[in-house]
């Protein structure tokens, strides 16, 4: 059977990316199914540009996003789990963490401070220290969020955060 | 006759977690093709339907999976867990139930005679 290229299979990967793809399991799934029936269509003879353009729109009837979408949507509906988006994770964890400085703050500024005192630089060190927390947040989020992850970030830095996704990538890049 | 997406969208689930029962572990394309194989070509599952359910058969904890690199490629096998097989089987007999409750509602017997 005709085998694809790598430069071919980073093309549909690059492609499911494009239109919307963002679960990794699911794109692993799409790609392996792409690369099977193109390969079948292959042996038979033509080119692969043609074969794939001929093949890609098989698998929806408006985008290809459709499929990550029924794929989400199936899994909101199971169980009584809370389903968060990247950008409300993040906003609840930085809520947790920087919540108490900001009411201890505004509880000393509008009732224990006493009348006339300036701010003192410990306070900025604090609030220097809190939003310094940021960039861990994010790597928190990002890790937490793994099925999200590769439209913001290059897939090799994936190592660099999770052991999850470190036994994934390895493999690929080596 | 091929049968149509309604009439196998409350089916597929069942379809993919018996055919799991049956062949232990399998991989989405080999899933299309032995349910064409078993329908001879009446039942064609989709990629677009057969994805988000096993999807979502792994998000609800029925199976577990494994991977295979093939060159830059990976293979995701799937095959049920204890959950899954007892799940496998409530939907069978709910299923079977099911036929046997329509084949009364329609009279499909007396038609066939």
């Amino acid at each position: 059977m005709a085998a694809l290229s790598d430069e071919q299979v980073d093309y549909i990967l690059d492609e499911l990316r494009a239109h919307g793809i963002r679960l990794e399991g699911l794109r692993d799934n799409l790609l392996d199914h792409i690369c099977i029936l193109l390969e079948e269509r292959l042996e038979t003879g033509g080119d692969f540009e043609s074969a794939y353009a001929a093949l890609i729109p098989c698998f929806y009837r408006q985008e290809l996003y459709e499929l990550e979408e029924e794929a989400l949507f199936i899994t909101s509906l199971k169980g009584p789990h809370l389903v968060l988006s990247r950008n409300r994770l993040f906003q609840c964890l930085l809520g947790i963490v920087a919540s108490p400085y900001i009411s201890y703050f505004l509880l000393w500024f509008f009732i224990l401070r006493p009348a006339g005192d300036p701010r003192q630089p410990i306070d900025v060190l604090d609030a220097i220290m809190v939003f310094a927390l940021f960039p861990f947040l994010i790597i928190l989020v990002l890790f937490l969020t793994p099925d999200r992850f590769d439209p913001l970030i290059p897939w090799r830095s994936k190592v660099l955060i999770g052991g999850k996704t470190l036994i994934r990538v390895l493999p690929a890049a080596t | 006759m091929v049968y149509s997406t309604e009439l196998l969208k409350g089916t597929l689930k069942t379809i993919v977690l018996k055919l799991l029962v049956d062949n232990k572990k399998m991989y989405g394309y080999e899933i299309t093709q032995k349910v064409k194989e078993l329908t001879q070509d009446k039942i064609q599952i989709t990629e677009g339907a057969l994805y988000p359910t096993l999807h979502g058969l792994e998000a609800d904890g029925l199976v577990t999976t494994e991977t295979e690199y093939i060159g830059k490629r990976v293979r995701k096998y799937y095959s049920l867990n204890l959950a899954g097989k007892t799940r496998a089987k409530e939907k069978v007999n709910e299923l079977a139930s099911f036929v046997q409750t329509m084949t009364l509602l329609l009279d499909l017997k007396t038609k066939t005679l």
